[in-house]
């Protein structure tokens, strides 16, 4: 455990701030990819940062800060998708298609073909693009993808086949 | 598929997946919110603070425990044949009472909203619909394979993220099939309306007639007739009026060859659906219209065509369907044929 996330579990803000300053980017994009909302990856990138410091007693630094904190994050956004105000939120945000396409509005967006990817697996249906990016963007297993966000393995698979099988017939040109 | 039988043309797009950036920086500084939010507060214990609760507050944290599961599930339970549904704006009607903020709507309840009025109705887990002014609909059904809604008058947007067929909203022209998608369907006073579909592809059906309508594309309906021939978003009026008058005003082969002239390698999927309405004497006219506009691919012969042969049909749809999605989907991104669907 590194001593910056030790004085951080006794309550130094200084020390959290210095670890969301180095993880803030992978949080965020992991957020952003897995709504394809700039505003509600946002949200959630506090709402992750917020639940991180609340349950920082529970680390124990049995695996990495990062991998630690990057599984809540999931956790955080898929808890966000059972609630209603999210929900209802979403109806305004996908009644615009077009913000779909436009995943990264308000950030820089990735030249070339990088560009193409992160807007296509965008304008994924959600249920395949979370599974996605988090098998084949965050590498993470169909196991491990069921028990973050609630799907059965069977169901992971069949999503991940959906994704890129959509994906291919995106970008093939 | 598993990683051992991964095909190798989908290698190259799972390297680049792996590639993209690992980190995106948030277009502002997100600390101050968050700084705000811990002020004051220490570090969670977290798992290790439950194994200190003392005892006597076990029943206390149970019943907090129970009140919160069952507050958590008052709004949709499908086992009860009830959705959540929340307001939005004004003040909707559920059955014959105000909806406040949020409550359920039961089987064979109706919700209505007036001219100010806006909801939001959870269709199980499956997606939302979301209930525009002076609309009237009603809850049929509320089960795992059948999630029904009936839309008697307004308009509604609906997003679903299901398989195929599991979501279905009746109305006086029929009934529209979700096959995964997100779209706006309306219906007038006299039970007529529109489908425009902004994400994937929707079924309309009434009466063994059936058109499947994709992302970027409408189809009027009308009750007594069914859905029309869907045509997209940037037709040109010639065409919109050309299918309209052969759909709904007996306009014949008049109407059906206004249609072809009008036609572009972009409204193949109206064209497409000319094939199996026109009459017997027009087809060939209307097939080789349609392989003029996009070719047909390997397995389509107008023989096939001709006799309506659905696995021939169904093929030269498959093609179609591919093209008009590539073109939307990448619209703004890539300049896509729509002849043959790749890019330009």
């Amino acid at each position: 455990m590194t001593d910056l996330v030790r004085q951080a579990q006794q309550g130094d803000h200084a020390a959290f701030q210095s670890l969301y300053r180095e993880h803030v980017g992978r949080v965020y994009a992991l957020c952003l990819r897995l709504t394809a909302d700039a505003r509600e990856a946002e949200e959630l990138t506090q709402d992750a940062f917020v639940r991180a410091w609340e349950r920082l007693g529970s680390f124990r630094g049995e695996s990495a800060f990062a991998s630690w904190l990057y599984r809540l994050t999931v956790n955080v956004v898929f808890m966000s998708r059972r609630t209603t105000r999210r929900r209802a939120q979403r109806v305004f945000a996908t009644e615009d298609p077009g913000a779909l396409e436009r995943p990264g509005a308000g950030r820089e967006s990735n030249p070339g073909l990088a560009l193409d990817l992160e807007r296509a697996v965008a304008a994924l249906p959600p249920g395949a693009r979370e599974v996605f990016v988090l098998y084949d963007v965050e590498g993470y297993g169909h196991a491990e993808i069921a028990e973050l966000t609630g799907i059965a393995v069977g169901t992971s698979k069949a999503q991940l086949f959906r994704a890129r099988r959509l994906l291919r017939e995106m970008l093939e040109s | 598929m598993t990683d051992r039988d991964t095909p190798p043309e989908f290698r190259e797009l799972l390297e680049r997946a792996a590639r993209l950036p690992k980190s995106i920086a948030p277009p502002r500084d997100l600390w101050p919110g968050i700084e705000t939010r811990i002020a004051g507060k220490r570090p969670g214990k977290g798992e290790r603070e439950r194994g200190w609760l003392p005892w006597v507050l076990v029943p206390l944290a149970a019943a907090a425990i129970l009140a919160v599961v069952l507050l958590g599930r008052r709004g949709t339970d499908e086992r009860r044949g009830a959705w959540e549904v929340t307001r939005l704006a004004g003040l909707p009607v559920v059955g014959s009472s105000p909806l406040a903020a949020s409550g359920a709507i039961r089987v064979g309840e109706w919700l209505e909203t007036d001219d100010s009025s806006r909801a939001v109705i959870l269709v199980g887990d499956i997606g939302h619909v979301e209930v525009k002014p002076d609309t009237r609909i009603r809850l049929v059904r509320a089960q795992r394979s059948d999630h029904r809604l009936a839309l008697e008058r307004g308009e509604i947007y609906a997003k679903v993220d299901a398989p195929p067929r599991l979501f279905f909203v009746d109305t006086p022209a029929g009934t529209a099939v979700d096959l995964g998608c997100a779209y706006t369907l309306a219906v007038d006073s006299s039970g007529n309306g529109t489908i425009h579909v902004t994400g994937g592809y929707v079924e309309f059906d009434w009466g063994g007639r059936r058109s499947i309508v994709p992302l970027g594309f409408r189809a009027d309906t009308r009750q007594g007739f069914g859905p029309g021939t869907p045509y997209a978003e940037d037709a040109s009026q010639a065409l919109r009026q050309a299918v309209a008058a052969f759909d709904f005003a007996n306009g014949g082969p008049a109407a059906v060859r206004r249609a072809l002239a009008a036609a572009r390698s972009e409204d193949a999927v109206a064209v497409w659906h000319l094939l199996e309405r026109v009459d017997p004497s027009l087809r060939r006219a209307v097939y080789d219209r349609l392989a003029s506009l996009v070719p047909p691919p390997a397995g389509v012969t107008s023989e096939g065509a001709l006799r309506l042969d659905r696995t021939t049909l169904d093929t030269y749809w498959n093609t179609i369907r591919r093209i008009a999605w590539r073109r939307i989907i990448l619209r703004g991104v890539r300049d896509i044929d729509p002849r043959t669907g790749v890019s330009r």
